[in-house]
């Protein structure tokens, strides 16, 4: 079969682009030779001719470092979306549901509801949240709670600044901090076709946590819906949580002493700022 | 595996560095082509901008088997083009600016005769029936094999090599000053 010109002419071109002259082209072609040698000719002008288009080093530097600035903010989403939340170990859980039922069986737990910091019953306080973390059903639920604690904290700041405790309030703050950090939900970790298996039946605790198992695609959309739909509630919850634990240090701002005012007006900074993070991240998180 | 398919695939998994690297390897091929569509370095360092800002964005999906990175690439800067051309409302043409040539060479005669070779290249180019010039330009500018080329413009390789070699005859009657 006879061989098209305009494939002729690629190879001769391929072998000129590699280095090779035309003259050594059109040997292997002596039949074609005098129609290609024009063509080749023109082929190596605007291949030199090409060449000297260029871009200035300025902007190509410039747009370089557009793209590493890029690089830097999808890095650091990524990162913030690989945190696994704390609740997820597991480890805690027998201990912790052992000490609740002792501490409930007693009668402590209830006592302990008004502790303050400085006193005996606090850290029967805090033992009975985590066990109610430990023992929550859902991811949710979890989260929930955190926020519902990091409030009790603010409302405990309000407390120890009527006594006159300045001391504790910089504590109690970086436990609403704490617990805020907790609330990290793992989105865009899960890949299409995986969910873990809470996602679709959740597994009592302390039951060590299995791979993630192969679903339909229902069924992750399912969980994936849910999720958002998650997300939403929990930047509700948190929200509100925001302005009530907000309105009650500042109304303890305004009756508090002067010597005591600093380090309130510190504490509403530090919770405004937490919380603020706090709702961002969930928010990103459950951003498509 | 080859080297570029590795490279690639690190930079899908967010390496920065991989996607530096594929940076550095296109990055003058993609401004040739685009600059030897449009003729214009404005227009040509803004859209090559926007290529790798939208290549960055979309690697994460790129999948090696369906196209090569050279023809994937390409094919962002031929829609981006494309768009650019339409949003513009104007019928592509080529308007060869006085900045079409930056070279190394500090003689100042060499560097006039230089652009005036360009835009006696560019003059004709202009004169190439869109496709003509599609192909062109991603052979020359580009320097994509002739595989690479069509798929990058959804073309077979057959009627790519047809529309390189009536380009070129094209080009060498204008040339000639015989058309």
């Amino acid at each position: 079969m006879t061989e098209k010109i305009e494939d002729i002419f690629n190879e001769c071109l391929e072998r000129l682009l590699k280095g090779e002259s035309v003259e050594d082209c059109l040997k292997a072609f002596p039949e074609q030779a005098s129609e290609l040698e024009p063509l080749l000719k023109t082929s190596f002008v605007l291949t030199q001719k090409s060449a000297a288009i260029q871009a200035t080093p300025e902007f190509k530097a410039r747009v370089h470092s557009q793209l590493q600035e890029m690089l830097y903010v999808k890095r650091e989403k990524a990162e913030r979306r690989a945190r696994v939340p704390f609740w997820h170990r597991r480890w805690a859980a027998a201990i912790t549901t052992v000490l609740v039922i002792v501490l409930a069986g007693i009668g402590t737990v209830t006592a302990s509801a008004g502790a303050l910091p400085d006193e005996t019953l606090y850290s029967v306080k805090l033992a009975a949240e985590q066990a109610r973390l430990t023992l929550a059903f859902s991811d949710i639920g979890k989260a929930k709670l955190h926020i519902q604690f990091a409030e009790r904290r603010a409302d405990e700041m309000v407390e120890v600044a009527r006594q006159g405790k300045s001391d504790k309030i910089p504590m109690l703050t970086e436990q609403v901090a704490e617990h805020l950090d907790k609330l990290y939900i793992a989105e865009g970790t899960k890949k299409v076709g995986e969910v873990t298996p809470k996602a679709l039946a959740p597994v009592p605790a302390p039951t060590p946590v299995p791979p993630p198992t192969k679903v339909p695609q229902e069924a992750y959309s399912a969980g994936k819906a849910r999720d958002a739909q998650d997300a939403e509630e929990l930047e509700t919850t948190l929200s509100q949580s925001r302005a009530r634990s907000l309105d009650a240090l500042r109304n303890a701002l305004g009756q508090a002493p002067e010597e005591l005012k600093p380090h309130l007006e510190r504490a509403i900074e530090n919770v405004a700022k937490d919380y603020d993070k706090t709702i961002s991240i969930i928010k990103s998180g459950s951003s498509p | 595996m080859s080297i570029e398919e590795y490279v690639v695939s690190q930079a899908i998994n967010g390496d920065g560095e991989a996607f530096a690297q594929l940076y550095e390897e296109h990055f003058d091929k993609i401004y040739r082509y685009i600059y030897l569509r449009l003729g214009n370095q404005t227009e040509a360092e803004d859209l090559t901008q926007e290529v790798f800002v939208k290549a960055l964005e979309a690697i994460g999906s790129y999948k090696w088997r369906s196209l090569p990175f050279a023809s994937w690439l390409f094919r962002i800067a031929h829609n981006q083009i494309i768009d650019y051309i339409r949003k513009q409302g104007r019928v592509e043409k080529v308007t060869w600016d006085d900045n079409i040539v930056h070279v190394d060479e500090p003689n100042p005669a060499l560097i006039a005769e230089q652009k005036l070779e360009v835009e006696e290249l560019a003059d004709n180019v202009k004169n190439l029936s869109l496709a003509q010039r599609e192909v062109i330009s991603l052979r020359f500018g580009a320097e994509l094999s002739i595989a690479e080329a069509a798929k990058a413009l959804g073309k077979s390789p057959g009627t790519v090599k047809a529309l390189q070699y009536n380009g070129i005859m094209a080009l060498r009657k204008m040339m000639l000053g015989d058309r």
